[in-house]
């Protein structure tokens, strides 16, 4: 295959969509993460009074028709809205006129865990209280999972290569991974890269059923943390080559320095110190970045027993005795799932252009078994220049990006 | 330009005409259907009640265990030509190489049946009582985590999930990994399975054949062609760079060019135009440095839909001009059915066949010409053919277009 190498590309991050419980938008949701903010709440989507838990971090008051036809809206499900959503607010971030541009070499690469879940959630109710048979052609359409890729590119006319990751909750670590490798292999000069999740009963269902869901605060690194919250939400980043964005004189948030991906290769839903730093590690590699250099850690920190104790296990066998401060965003949002580690990602662009760390929320005692720097409660001015975003899955996928100031 | 040359070495197929890439190649040379009346679910009050299902299928043989606990039937049959291929390429995963050894996968329903089963069951039960071991079944990447776990491979494992191109696309990334070191090795492949659901979403949808006329027939390119006839199955490669294969008589074929666009045209439809599908095919080209002529034969997405199969003949026609009368056409889904996800795995699977044994399985079922779909297909009988390069064509009708070349290695 031809494949450019004669040069290494370099990739920049430019743009910054995100819609959240915390906020539409780079700046409010960047405004409320600083201030600790808690994007929890009562959960509305469905009913929970069966449910042993009933907060989650829903998004509140997005009305697809802000940032989509009503026409094309009613065709798609709350996924691609969401990501649709994100995207817009994307490209006019990074000053890009989504009506006139061609997008003919433009990619767009995201990551999902439920994808339209709510649509076969609809169906399923309908299938057992009326039969197959009344069964609407339109929520059959819309559920595929491919379709939310599809949407955005169809959404802003994207002619390059679209593809959805279903690594669960890496999965907007690998659609960034994958955005990077294919801007350096020239095979696109912009990639549009992240990763949506519309709020489930299905995943809320069975994460409460294996008792992951913490009753209303979620507490990552704590030593009393009760579990995750379920949420929901959409990152996007725009990732162009270093070329491209200096042509056009864009604003350049950081550059991808690289990453790295592993797999537990143990079981589906117990996560391992082996294979999370692993991933850790390899991401290290791939960057040609040293542990010492790295300034910022942004957590997996889902809130769980396992996924802390786990994670923090294999920060402290990688780093050592040094301290790197290490917060969870999820304490404030909830788990995204496949949106999650592309929010983390957009969050780590914009503590490295401010100088200032995101708290973990909700600290009250510290955990031997947790034994980091968690940035508790308050957020922290810090320089940083390297960060590292972790991003781990159902069935031990892990993937972590690591994100830095750009430097000319 | 200094790039590497990404080899398949093993294959692993379970499929509607067969288990293991011998039996699947035998019965496709032989033009024998795969097709055959459903068993795993009820169809009597359905219009349609064929499909191609894998009926002699014990996942207990094929893997070598006693029992199997909380696998759904697209876990068991991907698990099932992982296991294959890692046979056929004599592969083993150690701890010195398993860091280097990935798995890439390409599904988009093959957690359907699970997410319906749990969610079904804490609709009616309640929510506390769904039975808790199908959740982690629910995901995504719980087939192609199985792999990893039950093989201990830990360098990835990633699932793509873009309908009928997915296996393709799992192929492209694959080859992207390596090339940029991050893999010495991967298990790549797709599965789709046949269970109610998806069934019915096609049925729903008008998209099966046997809907408006009966029987229900995978008839490409034929004037009564009237849908897809869905089947199942998993195709698993084992994909490397040529220069640490030692033993080169195991190369079945090199992945030579890849070409994937999107095609904004419509919403959920193919265009008209067939814009997308000629990019990729275009792009397929170049990447590999070919010329229509080079092209020995096209496996074509063709599924006997009324709209895609016109569509997909206009763009050979435009992509290889005057050739487009010489170049032999084939169509792998008259055979095994539209295994969607699996589809262009099972067409590389048809391509490497070819390219092993001198000639190109034939499209079968093909009674009546369709002058919007003439091409030179290879019809009835398999054609004795040396084949260097083929082309594997994958366009959905949800705009993504890939195409892929496999060549003959040397």
């Amino acid at each position: 295959m031809k494949i450019n190498k004669t040069k290494k590309v370099r990739v920049v991050v430019t743009g910054l969509g995100v819609i959240s419980s915390l906020g539409f938008g780079k700046d409010r949701f960047w405004e409320n993460l600083i201030k600790g903010k808690s994007g929890i709440s009562k959960v509305d989507s469905f009913d929970t009074i069966d449910h042993s838990t009933h907060f989650g971090g829903e998004v509140r008051d997005f009305n697809p028709d802000d940032f989509m036809s009503r026409k094309k809206a009613q065709v798609m499900g709350r996924a691609s809205h969401l990501a649709i959503a994100a995207t817009k607010l994307a490209f006019k971030d990074a000053k890009l006129d989504c009506k006139k541009l061609l997008f003919e070499n433009t990619a767009v690469f995201l990551g999902t865990t439920g994808g339209e879940s709510q649509k076969i959630e609809e169906m399923d109710a309908v299938w057992l209280e009326k039969g197959v048979d009344a069964i609407d052609r339109m929520s059959i359409i819309q559920y595929p999972v491919s379709n939310i890729s599809s949407n955005v590119a169809l959404e802003f006319r994207v002619k390059g290569k679209t593809q959805i990751f279903t690594t669960a909750c890496a999965a907007g670590n690998y659609a960034i991974g994958y955005g990077f490798d294919f801007l350096r292999l020239g095979k696109a000069d912009m990639v549009i890269a992240g990763g949506s999740d519309a709020f489930s009963y299905l995943s809320y269902t069975g994460f409460n059923q294996v008792r992951a869901i913490a009753p209303e605060i979620c507490q990552p690194f704590d030593k009393n943390r009760k579990g995750m919250i379920p949420g929901e939400g959409a990152g996007i980043i725009i990732l162009e080559t270093l070329e491209s964005a200096q042509k056009r004189n864009a604003h350049i948030y950081a550059e991808i320095a690289g990453y790295g991906l592993s797999c537990d290769a143990f079981h589906m839903t117990n996560p391992q110190v082996e294979g999370v730093s692993a991933c850790m590690e390899s991401a290290l590699k791939h960057s040609g970045i040293i542990p010492e250099d790295v300034d910022y850690i942004s957590a997996h920190g889902t809130g769980t027993k396992f996924n802390d104790r786990t994670e923090s296990t294999s920060i402290k066998k990688i780093f050592g005795s040094r301290k790197v401060p290490v917060s969870s965003i999820k304490s404030m949002l909830g788990h995204t799932m496949g949106a999650a580690s592309a929010i983390e990602a957009l969050t780590c662009c914009l503590t490295i252009e401010n100088s200032l760390i995101p708290p973990t929320i909700n600290h009250e005692t510290s955990d031997a078994e947790c034994d980091i720097d968690c940035v508790p409660n308050v957020a922290r001015k810090h320089t940083v220049d390297i960060a590292l975003n972790n991003g781990f899955a159902f069935g031990g996928n892990n993937a972590s990006v690591v994100i830095k100031k750009f430097k000319d | 330009m200094n790039k590497k040359r990404i080899v398949i070495t093993g294959i692993g197929i379970v499929s509607p005409i067969g288990i293991g890439k011998d039996e699947f190649w035998e019965n496709l040379f032989a033009g024998k259907s795969g097709i055959k009346p459903i068993t795993l679910f009820d169809t009597s009050n359905l219009k349609v009640k064929v499909a191609g299902e894998i009926t002699d299928f014990d996942p207990l043989v094929i893997l070598e265990v006693k029992k199997i606990m909380d696998l759904d039937r697209a876990t068991l049959l991907l698990l099932s030509a992982a296991k294959l291929c890692l046979e056929d390429g004599q592969f083993q995963i150690d701890e010195k190489n398993t860091y280097q050894t990935g798995v890439a996968v390409g599904t988009t329903f093959g957690s359907l049946n699970s997410v319906s089963k749990y969610d079904q069951e804490a609709l009616t039960e309640g929510p506390r009582y769904a039975n808790p071991s199908v959740f982690p079944s629910t995901v995504g990447n719980s087939p192609a985590s199985r792999i990893s776990i039950k093989h201990k491979i830990k360098g990835f494992n990633t699932t793509i999930s873009t309908g009928i191109s997915a296996g393709l696309d799992a192929l492209e990334y694959s080859a992207d990994l390596i090339e940029l070191n991050r893999a010495k090795q991967i298990l790549v492949g797709s599965v789709e399975d046949l269970s109610l659901q998806t069934f019915m979403g096609l049925y729903k949808l008008d998209y099966l054949s046997g809907l408006h006329s009966t029987p229900a027939c995978s008839c490409p390119f034929d004037k009564n062609r009237d849908g897809v006839v869905f089947a199942e199955g998993a195709t698993m490669f084992l994909v490397q760079e040529a220069d640490l294969v030692q033993d080169k008589t195991k190369i079945y074929g090199q992945i030579s060019g890849v070409g994937s666009v999107f095609d904004p045209a419509r919403f959920y439809r193919y265009n008209p135009k067939g814009t997308g599908m000629k990019r990729a095919m275009k792009m397929a080209l170049d990447d590999a440095g070919l010329k229509p002529e080079d092209i020995d034969c096209v496996f074509a997405n063709a599924n006997a839909t009324r709209g895609a199969d016109p569509i997909e003949t206009l763009a050979i026609k435009e992509v290889f001009g005057k050739y487009s009368q010489k170049v032999l056409v084939t169509a792998v889904k008259s055979i095994t059915g539209e295994t969607y996800s699996n589809s262009g795995s099972l067409a590389v699977a048809a391509a490497l066949g070819a390219i092993a044994e001198n000639k190109i399985s034939p499209i079968i079922n093909y009674k009546n010409k369709d002058e919007n779909c003439e091409l030179n297909f290879v019809l009835d009988k398999a054609k004795k053919q040396k084949v260097t390069h083929a082309l594997i064509n994958t366009f959905g009708p949800n705009g993504k277009n890939t195409s892929i070349i496999i060549s003959r290695y040397n």
